[in-house]
């Protein structure tokens, strides 16, 4: 099995926090980082991305770029206007942003090219998610509506203009601003949850577009997470508590006040800001306004470990399967050779569409190889590939340089050793000819 | 007779069959094969006891007394008085037990619809009473489909029966049928709608027979309404039922669809056969307009609408079959009905008869507006009909008057919904003379009519939908100008309702919703609304709105919408905490109120300085009551809201600590919470006060210098009324001893921060005590404790608590001289005057 690391950030700055998640170590904290909900995402493992609580007179939003050997910023870059949510797709291959204004941003990672810029909401985005195939778009924003955008008609122009709406649907039931939403299995079959401020989780079908069930909670919930097996979901409350909501779980044997919650788990004196699910250690992972982040054992409802961040809220957890880069004996390698080779993160985000490369933009690629290399994307466009081999060739060019250095090193060594040679015949000639002279005077002489 | 003999004695010889009997003369005959036996035999009857009331002594009889087999029997009796009678008696049997119908029923159909062809007139319309009234209503509940088609073989049987009005009564019990089964009809419907076709054709009895023709059509509308329309899917996508199970196989919806081709068929069939109809009854029209074709004409109108909408349903839908409204059918439509259009009287008549004649021109509008959605009508027409639909429109304002002003209210709310779509697509000029019959429309009408929830449905779909649309094109100003003037009538409209009509109410503020997350509420909408929740009448007097009243979900809905307002007014923050100050409102609703609000800050669209304004003033005027809690009796606590008082203390202060920087937002709480709590607020209200200030401040404490003295004049006069109103007991378990640490632990915690606190509070205590109190307004501040006896009992107990804490204590013994100076001034008036001084007084000289 592979071991899991937690990564937390918070809305004030306090670094990325990096923990393994078995053994309870920190690794490196990566600095300055002042996220809001929903703004930490791991692109595709490889490195870490997130967007930037700013002044709300800021003109243009950030978005940093981590890379997992480095504590340091190493890319900066600045959308149009601010974002709050990003998430990445599971390869890594897109960055998709939500802003102030309601429009929804979708980047490639790879150029970091703004493939897309549509209108989604009338209001600020909240939150975004991919579905588990990566098919399907779903996000919440404040004005309270859910919409989900399937990826195929956004980049279907023809499409587009005949339909009247981009989205699949558009859930209008939340009164208030949404909170957090998470996707089931199934691709777009799944169920989605979403949470909001109107103390209310609705659980919603893809496939047929209607409200399944509505459950009204005690406190306003602001970050949900599903069990593994769809069985619950957890929803961490601004009342301290974590419930548990019932999916298919029989809640009718439960007598409680409340429909369909089954129970809660609390020990949290201030409100859960975020929530993650670990299916490897089968735990629960709660970060909390008080910056602390909890690690519960969901069976027995107690509390296991507790990971301490910062002193702010914590507003982002996630779980990942370690990467490469952040094992121990690789890591010295990793740097050298990343420090070697320049290689390391992709160029910034753009601000706007680029008219110019639309027209340019080929065929795609499929790129198949190496596998083992994870800094390789699997789906990149023509560009991407016309600038790698472009790379390629420039380094086949060193590499013969390097050689026609070896090649005259190697003269030059054979040239000195000729020199030498020569210098020894030289010596032995003059000691030859010097003993000829004397010999010949102590002939003489003799004579 | 030698004759004879001989053949006799040939006979005898050939064998058996001709077999001689002998007889002798003067014996008697046996009595011949086939004679009847005569012979009567009897046993003696006994009879115990009278038989007829008895035989039936279990069962359900009658008026007349007899069984239900008995009647079922005489049903099919030949004399028609008979067949009514039984018909009768069962209908009597049944009302009185009705549990016989549920036993039953498959033996009483089965009999009963053999009388659906009956011959004589009265029998059937019994029969019809009998099903009608008591039959299908009493086995409701079972299933009826086996029920009801039982009846169906003989209902049809009847329609194609040769005397026209067993004809006529058999579509009578056929609208019966549907009525309680309404699937019935898809499974027939070809069938049925071939009768329907059959018998209009013949038009012979039109003229004679108005009334059962009426009928028919009735029928012929209710299965029309049964096809389904694209207006009530989108009701039924609205309404989603709350489901056990989340991930389970769906059962499969009724193939219904399946037969819509057939349908389809016969129903392009009937249409034509229809507009005839229609047509004959024209000549009518001219002179007078009587009450039976007038419902006749309305019920034809009535019946083409469904089929249109039913059409127009199928292209959306996008079904296999080819589309179904081809040329031949739009042009029918057009030619023969939409010609006549506007019908109108030769002369001038009665206003009911007006009436009558607006009523059939609106159904012929709305069957052209749903044609129109589909084929593209001549300009002239068209131009006609919103001539039409602007009159009724405007008209209808000016006839406020008139008697049938609830009629004409009713049509005019099947108008409303073709408005948006009208709207959107006219040009030109029509444009604002629509939208401006329609305010017309809506600002004249009655709150509580259903013409207003027409035009708020309406008014939904032209300002939301069009917007929804992400692209749209920027509308002209003029149009722009209605979209306001519709959206400020809303809080209008809000206040208007009261609380009488909740569910209106609930629509409006739905709307109002909407509006507001689509960004389209107006900032200048606040003064309005403020009405909703409560005005501030002169000297104080508060005129609470609606919004006190209303339900809970419609309290939410409305607390809802001032999240979306761009900037809360300090004005419209106001009018709410005095709604939220009210005693009536639910607490539930009060926390909900301060959630959203504290979101709504979060948003940025409420100022720092108002939301905390809003805070301190729930802290600080909310009426605890009883406002002394001692001595607490059941009854007391009970009605007492001190539970909530206190909840509503921590959720301040939660909101309060999570607003920011809190050294910067207690810089802004310090001034303000001081000046509340020298205007000596009750207890709670105080505590709250201190709860919240030690809430955002830290160890050591920020507090200024000045405020710091302040506090100290405050604070011990605040000590003094705890001790006063909680007695001392010595249990500290005792519900009396938790109240108390809840007064005092504030104060306490604010001396461990800062021990000059401390110090300043003594030396107001002892100066108190000696009478001569420099500072007299600190003696202004205590509230309960009144006389000297009294504040000096309530000092030393103060000290008495505070030396029992054990980190106060610490502190105590820095300021061992103040102590003793209090207990030196107290020993001086105890020597000078009668005052009863506890012994425990005595324990604090010795610290």
């Amino acid at each position: 099995m592979e071991e899991e690391i937690v990564i937390a950030s918070s809305s004030i700055d306090g670094g990325i926090g990096c923990w393994d998640l078995q053994t309870g170590t920190e690794n490196l904290r990566y600095k300055s980082c002042a996220s809001p909900p929903h703004g930490l995402t791991s692109v595709g493992r490889r490195f870490l991305a997130s967007s930037q609580l700013q002044d709300a007179k800021a003109a243009s939003g950030a978005i940093l770029y981590w890379s997992w050997s480095r504590p340091q910023v190493e890319v900066k870059c600045f959308p149009e206007e601010p974002i709050k949510p990003l998430v990445a797709n599971s390869e890594g291959t897109y960055l998709v942003g939500g802003g102030l204004s309601g429009n929804i941003y979708f980047w490639e990672v790879a150029t970091g090219r703004l493939l897309k810029k549509w209108r989604a909401h009338y209001r600020a985005v909240t939150c975004l998610v991919f579905t588990d195939d990566d098919s399907l778009l779903v996000s919440g924003s404040e004005d309270g509506s859910v919409r989900v955008w399937p990826l195929l008609m956004i980049f279907d122009d023809h499409q587009m203009e005949q339909a009247s709406q981009l989205y699949e649907h558009s859930f209008q039931e939340h009164t208030l601003r949404v909170t957090d939403i998470v996707t089931g299995y199934g691709g777009g079959n799944a169920i989605i949850i979403s949470a909001s401020e109107d103390r209310t989780c609705k659980v919603w079908s893809l496939s047929k577009g209607i409200l399944l069930r509505n459950i009204v909670f005690p406190s306003i919930i602001d970050s949900i997470t599903l069990d593994p097996g769809e069985h619950v979901f957890y929803a961490g409350g601004r009342d301290g508590k974590i419930h548990i909501g019932a999916l298919s779980a029989d809640s009718s044997s439960i007598k409680s006040h409340w429909l369909h919650i089954i129970g809660s788990l609390s020990s949290h004196s201030k409100t859960v800001t975020c929530l993650a699910y670990s299916t490897n250690g089968n735990v629960l992972l709660s970060g909390s306004e008080d910056g602390m982040i909890r690690v519960w054992d969901p069976k027995t409802h107690n509390m296991v470990r507790v990971f301490r961040h910062a002193k702010g809220p914590v507003s982002n957890i996630h779980v990942l399967k370690r990467p490469a880069y952040l094992n121990p004996r690789m890591l010295s390698n990793v740097q050298v050779s990343s420090r070697r080779h320049g290689l390391s993160l992709p160029p910034p985000l753009s601000k706007y569409i680029n008219t110019m490369d639309e027209k340019v933009v080929g065929a795609v690629v499929n790129l198949q190889a190496t596998c083992n290399n994870p800094l390789d994307a699997s789906c990149t466009s023509s560009q991407v590939i016309s600038s790698q081999i472009k790379e390629l060739q420039q380094q086949g060019s060193a590499a013969a340089a390097e050689m026609e250095v070896e090649k005259l090193k190697l003269d030059s060594t054979q040239a000195m050793q000729m020199l030498q040679r020569w210098k020894k015949m030289y010596d032995n000639l003059h000691e030859f000819c010097v003993d000829e002279l004397l010999e010949g005077d102590h002939v003489k002489s003799a004579n | 007779m030698a004759k004879t003999k001989g053949a006799s004695k040939k006979q005898q010889n050939r064998g058996i069959d001709f077999k001689k009997i002998k007889r002798k003369i003067g014996r008697k005959l046996p009595p011949p094969k086939n004679t009847t036996n005569t012979e009567i035999k009897s046993k003696a009857i006994v009879l115990p006891e009278q038989s007829v009331v008895s035989e039936k002594a279990g069962l359900a009889l009658s008026k007349k007394g007899l069984t239900l087999k008995e009647l079922l029997q005489h049903t099919s009796h030949h004399n028609a008085k008979v067949r009514k009678d039984a018909l009768m008696g069962m209908k009597d049997l049944f009302l009185k037990h009705p549990e016989e119908i549920k036993l039953h029923r498959y033996a009483v159909i089965e009999k009963l619809r053999e009388r659906i062809s009956d011959d004589d007139k009265t029998v059937r319309e019994n029969l019809y009473q009998l099903l009608k009234s008591v039959i299908l209503p009493g086995c409701k509940e079972d299933n009826q489909g086996p029920v009801i088609s039982l009846m169906m073989a003989y209902i049809f049987n009847a329609m194609t029966h040769l005397a026209i009005d067993i004809r006529l009564m058999a579509f009578k019990f056929f609208d019966l049928a549907v009525e309680y089964h309404p699937p019935l009809f898809f499974s027939y419907a070809e069938k049925i709608l071939q009768n329907y076709e059959d018998i209009l054709q013949k038009n012979q009895f039109y003229l004679e027979d108005r009334g059962k023709l009426k009928n028919v059509l009735a029928g012929l509308v209710r299965c029309l309404l049964l096809l389904p329309s694209s207006k009530e899917v989108n009701l039924l996508a609205k309404n989603v039922p709350e489901q056990k199970i989340l991930q389970a196989f769906e059962h499969d919806v009724p193939t219904v669809f399946a037969e819509y081709s057939v349908i389809i068929k016969k129903l392009k069939n009937l249409v034509p056969v229809l507009v005839n109809c229609f047509q004959d009854f024209l000549p009518v029209i001219h002179d007078s307009l009587d009450a039976q074709s007038f419902d006749c004409m309305l019920n034809i109108l009535r019946s083409l609408d469904h089929a249109v909408k039913f059409f127009i349903h199928g292209v959306q839908q996008g079904h296999p079959e080819p589309p179904p409204v081809d040329q031949s059918f739009s042009s029918v439509l057009l030619k023969k009905l939409l010609v006549v259009f506007p019908l109108s009287p030769m002369h001038h008549l009665s206003e009911k008869d007006d009436d009558r004649y607006v009523i059939l021109n609106i159904a012929i509008t709305e069957i052209f507006m749903h044609l129109s959605e589909w084929i593209c009508p001549p300009a002239v027409l068209f131009e006609k009909f919103l001539t039409f639909v602007e009159y009724v429109l405007v008209e209808k304002s000016c006839s406020n008057v008139r008697s049938g002003k609830a009629v004409r209210e009713k049509q005019i709310s099947t108008l409303i919904p073709f408005i948006p779509k009208l709207v959107s697509r006219v040009i030109g000029n029509w444009k604002n003379r629509l939208l401006q019959a329609f305010t017309k429309t809506f600002q004249d009408c009655s709150p509580e009519s259903s013409v207003k929830l027409a035009c708020l449905a309406a008014i939904e779909e032209i300002i939301i939908s069009q917007e929804d649309l992400l692209c749209t094109d920027v509308n002209d100003l003029g149009q722009f100008d209605y979209k306001i003037t519709l959206v400020r009538e809303l809080p209008k409209l809000l206040v208007l309702l009261g609380n009488r009509h909740p569910s209106s109410s609930k629509v409006v503020l739905h709307l109002l919703l909407r509006l507001g997350q689509r960004s389209l509420l107006y900032d200048d909408m606040q003064g309005l609304l403020k009405e909703f929740y409560s005005t501030d009448q002169d000297k104080g007097n508060i005129c609470y709105g609606p919004f006190l009243r209303l339900a809970r979900d419609s309290q939410e809905l409305s607390i809802c919408c001032l999240y979306y307002l761009s900037q809360l007014d300090s004005t419209l923050l106001k009018s709410i905490a005095s709604c939220c100050l009210c005693q009536e409102l639910d607490p539930f609703m009060l926390f909900r109120i301060i959630e959203v609000l504290h979101s709504t800050y979060k948003a940025g669209h409420i100022q720092i300085s108002d939301h905390i304004n809003f805070l301190i003033t729930l802290a600080s005027r909310y009426k605890v009551c009883p406002e002394n809690i001692f001595p607490a009796t059941d009854r007391d606590k009970k009605t007492s809201n001190h539970a909530t008082f206190k909840s509503l203390t921590s959720v301040v202060c939660s909101c309060l600590s999570q607003m920011g920087d809190n050294s910067l937002v207690f810089v802004i709480l310090e001034k303000v919470i001081l000046e509340q709590i020298s205007l000596k607020p009750p207890l709670d209200n105080s505590c709250a006060m201190l709860r919240i200030l030690i809430a955002l401040d830290s160890k050591p404490t920020r507090l200024s210098e000045q405020s710091i003295c302040t506090l100290s004049n405050v604070l011990s006069a605040y000590l003094i009324d705890v001790a006063h109103c909680v007695p001392e007991y010595n249990d500290e378990s005792t519900i009396h001893g938790q109240t108390r640490r809840y007064y005092l632990l504030p104060s306490f915690i604010l001396f461990d921060r800062s021990y000059k606190l401390l110090n300043l509070v003594l030396n107001v205590m002892g100066s108190l005590i000696n009478g001569r109190s420099s500072s007299l307004l600190s003696g202004d501040h205590i509230r309960y404790a009144k006389g000297n006896s009294s504040i000096i009992n309530a000092i030393v107990s103060v000290l008495l608590w505070m030396q029992r804490d054990a980190k106060v204590q610490q502190i105590l013994y820095l300021y061992k001289e103040e102590i003793d100076h209090i207990s030196r001034s107290i020993c001086s008036l105890q020597s000078s005057e009668e005052i009863n001084v506890p012994i425990e007084e005595r324990h604090i000289i010795s610290t």
